[in-house]
């Protein structure tokens, strides 16, 4: 489904229930669906904005009551205590969240490092200082709470529950319409790839800290236009209100439940988990009520770990057929209320889908062919079509680098150039230095001093998306596919995201046929977790290649590979190459140095000792003493 | 595309099913004949504020009971629908609007603790629904002309409480001069210290016109779980009297800080206890002082006559079975009482359960409680009643009602 | 000498700190499981101390010889239960939580929802006092710094010098690779999740010795516990000893020296500014992943 038509469906549906509400009288609709329906949405629209961030790039927050209390905080002080009227204080509440979001993710995001765990701490405390900030600044709320005045509001409305749901409804069909808008777009497929492997989709060209940053925003907006809501509909404003574990808690349940990479999942997981709150309170069952509760969570998550919607849509006829026929007979059996009938139904069809899967598994992808199960890699290339070694023009000029960490010198005034059509290999003993030097050849660390150029732009201080820009591409040792995405699709991303960019479709037609130069081309629709560490690598090597770089760097490729292997990987190698692209290559296997390389470079104790054709510097004693001698010992 | 369908195809069932319905449930609530009276309430039946929401309900249930024994109202029996709001402040609203809205309730009480009591009443404003209420002292806050407390300090608690103490323990043969002064940031208990709003008036600012010397003045957030710095800070400033502007078991875990570094303040007041905890402390709050509108000391017992006694004994038994720990009809239990007297008094005086009728009844007649007497309610203050909050102490492990004299059940120590 | 008094008593309750959050900590750090199940556990631990010391009037401490090996199957067994369905990380948080709101449901049908505390009569340790001179010592807070000191010593030694500690450690690092040099995960997973569960028994036995326990105080934990774990750096024990005792003095400090309002605001931007200058956890040597 297009984001085009997929909004236009979002509006429909919103409008239509927004057409049901406001005849809800005429029509028979209990009041309190329109009750329960406004403490929905309140939740579609929190675990909707938690998800943007914290489901599509995997940036797990405990702050959603942050969002929800300097939303709820503007309503109740501008309006409460201010005068000042609600739709500019309900706007205010919005801007505020993304105030909040924006100086979190200021803090937050200037350093790599302070992912995951650290991620979640930094914005569990958000809320703590804001409560106690609260309570100190006792001319914020009072010091003991804020009640509100009644809307005012056009009659032909309905009663404040209409208007209250109408603005609960408009809301949620923002943050869902923003979610689905997001999901369908560039920065979607740049969220999902920080998501699986935030390295990786920095080297490729993904601005990270832009997208999210502009996730982290989009997420406080809403979040805050939500939380200035739940103030109105509330009627009084304290911070046990909005400052509890409760939000951050649900809204975590509900999004993970329903399912984190699909905007429909927080609405699945809000719809389902506030329901099924609500009939386990009518049904007065005190302390059962959470128990229930606790047990439903761990037994669908332990039964759907990937979220129920993903469970629903694989089945979406069974889940269709099992809902519509239990809705209908509870209803039409006339012992149930509307309200038991739909969540029974919700239960029958998340239990069927769920149970189905678990009977007869999705078919598992097929297993991968073994390597080399295409060996077309074997025929020999042609020496002659290799373009010819141009030294005249430095694509790479390494210029007097240093890089210590701590106290150590990892690299020592190392300068270096490498020319178009040349393919140099690095090498070096262990710890030499020379993952050190593609680091910062792609940008991923910064040089303590000296100067690097690529195509003669100079790239110490850019970002590594903007390095990678400039034209170079790398390899890990390890590879780093996005596990959530087909080798395709991986592939595609580097396209999307490299030098010339271009829309998906585009991407994947491209992407293709970067995938038949590294022979990977009947795997396209496989995830990468079917892949062996083989395939991987060329995965890789593809991904490379399909950023259009001018010099890629290759760090240990062949590393754990067996012979057949190697020589599969070499001719692949050896294709790019005479695709007109100048190669760094990290390896150790000196053998297929000295038939693959134009020139051998020597790192020894982070500083360069060699220098030239692979034959003259392998016979230096230089060379072997410091390479050989070491290795023995 | 599917997800579309599946959407409408749900919403479109939804509304069928609603009319399926709607037939069914219109003859619940209109009733004129014989249909029992229907009141809806939430309390915090699980979650932080339950040991205190089952006080609540115990003694809200045993009142239904003696109502319906008695003949019930207008004629009619009274049924009481209780939900568990959870503590969740959020959760209160809705939960009202389902009462009114789904269940169609003819009538309302309030909820425990002030946050969900302005939350409660907010929906009851919505939908012109009385709203008597047991707990909230927040006399500026509850605006909402229909809503009625059963436990009052008078329009300015913030002035009230504080002379009332200071009255108190300036009978003492050796009248307090150094206070400490410690107060939750939580409604009620910074309202008593700080005042409200403009309204600066309150412990801080009555005991320097009185000429007592505040030597510490500590606020601390409801979430505080050490309280070694506070008490080091007592013990070392010596005051005569600690004023605990507190919820729950706060002064407890206070007083057992202080004990862990060797001190015992010499007299110590602490406004909304857990009456519990605080006596299981033994010797440590001997003569601690509180405020109360209902101890069950004899004299008091006698006093207001009647069924007091029965009623006290009755909630003992019923209490204790329903596992309440500290199964006492005392503040808790009689503002509750009052709750239902007020509710009940005004549905005759309307002769009606409509909510308008029985709202002008109780600004125009007021409610006889049982064990507050008459209550008339003025609008114009909230209808915040003139208060008969009093001091009460432990003296030999039990609360005794001490202050004022025309009151007490034994004099202050 | 007020802040003095202050900043020793904080820090020693920062012992009961290091205890709540060693047990979260490690199963985060070697085992990928978040278990929020482990507040749960603590508050069970309080309540059968305060159970058992109420009926049969023993010492509480004594209590440990119930607790801790009823704690113990119970930590096994849920340990047995996230590795049989595979659930980790983000999910176990989940799963946990689920597990906790029934813990504190069960509890409150046992325990009811007031507050309990140990009688007076039968706690030695509740409000007696070492002292120094004008400085008090209270007992139970030097209990908690010595289970403390015991348990994550020991712990900590167990990690670094035996050789199912390295392979913990191993396992943390990379699961597949630890398994090939024969490393039975599963055999030494149910013994961690069983010693977080005994550590779970003697925080909820220290809590119990000082406070009033009730069941809504399992979520009231979160906040403190979780910044100890993180600033002690995840699955660093000594780490988390470190940050316990300073995060228990700090706070006190603040309470006495400004007011004790301040102390969330001040303990979380503290927080805050430690994860942006040592995201990597105050207490972890560089380079140790």
């Amino acid at each position: 489904m297009s984001v085009r038509k997929g909004l236009s469906a979002l509006v429909g549906v919103s409008l239509l229930l927004a057409v049901l509400a406001h005849f809800n009288t005429s029509l028979g609709v209990a009041p309190y669906l329109l009750v329960l329906a406004t403490s929905v949405l309140f939740w579609v629209i929190q675990a909707t904005s938690w998800n943007l961030l914290s489901g599509y790039a995997g940036y797990f927050s405990f702050g959603q009551a942050a969002y929800v209390g300097v939303g709820a905080y503007a309503v109740a002080v501008l309006t409460g205590r201010h005068g000042v009227s609600y739709p500019v204080s309900i706007v205010v509440g919005g801007l505020l969240g993304a105030l909040l979001a924006l100086i979190t993710g200021a803090i937050a995001f200037r350093l790599g490092s302070l992912r995951g765990e650290i991620f979640a701490l930094l914005t569990l405390a958000v809320p703590f200082i804001l409560a106690a900030f609260v309570r100190i600044n006792r001319d914020i709320d009072g010091g003991l709470g804020t009640t509100l005045p009644l809307p005012a509001f056009p009659d032909w409305i309905g009663d404040f529950q209409h208007l209250i749901f109408l603005l609960m409804l408009a809301v949620a069909t923002l943050a869902v319409g923003t979610a689905l808008a997001v999901q369908g777009s560039r920065l979607g497929r740049g969220l999902s790839a920080i998501h699986d492997n935030e390295d990786a989709a920095e080297v490729l060209g993904v601005p990270t800290f832009r997208y999210k940053m502009i996730a982290i925003v989009l997420s406080g907006a809403l979040g805050g236009l939500g939380g200035a809501l739940l103030a109105v509909r509330n009627g009084a404003v304290q911070p046990e209100l909005v400052f509890t574990l409760t939000v951050p808690l649900f809204v975590i349940v509900m999004a993970v439940l329903g399912g984190r990479r699909h905007w429909a999942g927080p609405v699945v997981g809000a719809a389902f988990v506030t329901v099924l709150q609500d009939e386990l309170a009518a049904l007065k069952l005190d302390q059962w009520g959470n128990i229930i509760l606790g047990g439903v969570l761990v037994v669908f998550v332990v039964a759907a770990p990937d979220g129920l919607f993903g469970r629903l849509r694989a089945r979406p006829w069974l889940t269709v057929g099992v809902f519509v026929p239990v809705l209908a007979g509870l209803v039409l059996s006339g012992q149930y209320t509307e309200l038991d009938a739909l969540l029974y139904a919700m239960v029958a069809a998340i239990v069927v889908a769920v149970v189905y899967d678990r009977l007869r598994p999705v078919a598992a992808p097929h297993r991968t062919t073994p390597a080399g199960a295409e060996p077309a890699g074997r025929t020999a290339p042609s020496p002659l079509s290799a373009p010819q070694p141009d030294s005249g023009r430095d694509l790479v000029a390494v210029a007097g680098v240093i890089r210590d960490f701590g106290g150590v010198r990892a690299l020592d005034d190392v300068s270096l150039s490498v020319g178009q059509g040349e393919i140099v290999g690095l090498v070096g003993p262990n710890g030499s230095g020379k993952t050190t030097l593609v680091n910062l050849l792609s940008g991923a660390l910064p040089p303590s001093a000296g100067t690097i150029a690529i195509d003669g732009r100079a790239t110490v201080g850019l970002a590594p998306h903007k390095v990678a820009h400039t034209g170079v591409a790398r390899t890990y040792q390890i590879p780093k596919p996005f596990a959530s995405m087909t080798v395709l699709d991986n592939v595609a991303m580097a396209v999307m995201f490299g030098r010339t960019g271009a829309s998906l479709p585009q991407a994947r037609l491209a992407a293709a046929d970067h995938l038949a130069t590294v022979r990977l081309g009947h795997l396209g629709d496989q995830l990468p977790a079917a892949l062996n560490l083989h395939q991987r690598q060329l995965l890789e090597m593809a991904r490379a290649i399909a950023a259009e770089p001018v010099v890629l760097l290759l760090d240990e490729a062949l590393a754990g590979l067996n012979p057949a292997e190697i020589d599969d990987a070499v001719a692949v190698i050896r294709r790019i190459h005479e695709g007109g692209i100048s190669i760094i290559i990290v390896e150790h296997l000196l053998r297929v140095l000295n038939q693959l390389a134009t020139r051998i470079v020597v790192l020894d104790r982070g500083v360069l000792i060699a220098d030239g054709e692979p034959a003259a510097v392998l016979n230096d004693p230089a060379v072997v003493r410091a390479y050989l001698g070491r290795q023995r010992a | 595309m599917l997800r579309r369908v599946l959407g409408v195809l749900a919403a479109t069932v939804m509304v069928a099913a609603g009319a399926a319905c709607s037939s069914k449930q219109e003859s619940s609530g209109g009733g004129t004949d014989q249909s029992p009276i229907v009141v809806g309430s939430t309390l915090s039946l699980t979650g932080a504020f339950a040991a205190t929401g089952l006080i609540h309900k115990v003694a809200g249930e045993q009142y239904v009971e003696r109502l319906n024994a008695a003949g019930g109202l207008l004629g009619r029996k009274v049924e009481w629908t209780v939900l568990d709001d959870q503590s969740d402040t959020a959760k209160v609203g809705p939960l009202y609007e389902q009462l009114i809205a789904q269940n169609k309730v003819d009538l309302i009480m309030g909820p425990y603790a002030t946050p969900n009591i302005l939350a409660a009443m907010a929906v009851a404003e919505r939908h012109g629904y009385v709203l008597p209420q047991h707990t909230a002292v927040l006399a500026p806050q509850l605006s909402y002309p229909c809503q009625f407390p059963a436990w009052s300090i008078g329009p300015t608690p913030n002035q009230f409480i504080p002379n009332l103490l200071f009255d108190a323990v300036a009978t003492l043969p050796t009248p307090p001069k150094k206070i400490a002064v410690l107060t939750s940031q939580s409604g009620s208990a910074a309202f008593v210290t700080d005042g409200l709003g403009d309204d600066k008036t309150g412990v801080l600012s009555i005991a320097k016109e009185r000429g007592l010397d505040v030597v510490v003045d500590r606020h601390y957030p409801p979430t505080t779980s050490d309280w070694a710095g506070m008490a080091a800070e007592v013990r070392d400033a010596k005051p005569d009297l600690v004023i605990s502007n507190s919820l729950g078991v706060d002064t407890v875990n206070a007083l057992n800080a202080m004990k862990q570094l060797g001190y015992t303040p010499p007299k110590v007041f602490s406004l909304f206890p857990a009456p519990g905890p605080l006596l299981g402390l033994g010797a440590a709050s001997e003569g601690a002082l509180s405020v109360s509108i209902f101890e069950p000391n004899k004299p008091l017992v006698d006093k207001v006559g009647g069924d007091a006694q029965a009623i006290v004994d009755e909630f003992k038994t019923k209490a204790t079975t329903a596992k309440v720990a500290f199964p006492v009809f005392e503040t808790q239990a009689a503002a509750s009482w009052n709750a239902w007297d007020i509710l009940a008094s005004g549905v005759k005086a309307a002769g009606s359960v409509d909510n308008k009728a029985i709202c002008d009844g109780l600004h125009s007649k007021g409610a006889d409680t049982t064990f507050s007497g008459h209550l008339s309610f003025d609008p114009k203050v909230n209808n915040f009643w003139p208060t008969t909050l009093g001091i009460k102490q432990i003296q030999n492990g039990e609360w005794v009602m001490v202050w004022p004299q025309d009151r007490a059940a034994a004099p202050i120590k | 000498m007020t802040a003095v008094q202050a900043a020793l008593s904080g820090a020693l309750i920062g012992g009961l700190y290091a205890l709540m959050a060693a047990g979260l900590s490690v199963t985060w750090g070697t085992l990928r499981v978040i278990n929020l199940a482990h507040f749960g556990l603590i508050l069970v631990g309080a309540y059968l101390s305060y159970q058992l010391t109420s009926a049969w009037g023993i010492d509480p401490m004594l209590t440990l010889l119930v607790s801790a090996p009823v704690l113990f199957v119970v930590g096994a067994a849920l340990q047995w239960a996230y590795d049989r369905f595979n659930i980790v990380e983000f999910n176990s948080l989940l799963v946990s939580f689920g597990l906790l709101m029934i813990i504190i449901e069960v509890s409150t049908q046992v325990w009811t929802a007031d507050f309990r505390h140990i009688d007076a009569g039968a706690n030695p340790y509740g409000t007696s006092a070492l002292h120094l001179g004008p400085i008090a010592l209270p007992v139970s807070r030097l209990v908690a710094l010595g289970f403390a000191l015991l348990l994550i010593g020991g712990g900590h030694l167990v990690l670094e010098r035996t050789f199912a500690g390295r392979g913990l450690r191993a396992f943390a690092q990379d699961r597949t690779v630890a398994a090939s040099f024969g490393i039975d995960h599963r055999r030494l997973g149910l013994v961690v999740g069983g010693l977080a569960g005994v550590s779970a028994a003697v925080a909820g036995m220290v809590f119990a010795l000082g406070n009033t326990i009730a069941p809504a105080h399992a979520y009231e934990w979160f906040g403190t516990v979780f910044a100890v774990v993180i600033l002690g750096g995840i699955g660093n024990l000594l780490g988390s000893l470190f940050a316990g005792l300073g995060v228990g003095a700090f706070s006190a400090l603040v309470a006495v020296l400004w007011d004790p309002s301040y102390e969330p605001f001040v303990l979380f931007l503290a927080i805050i500014l430690a994860l942006v200058l040592r995201p990597q956890g105050l207490f972890t040597r560089r380079g140790l992943a």
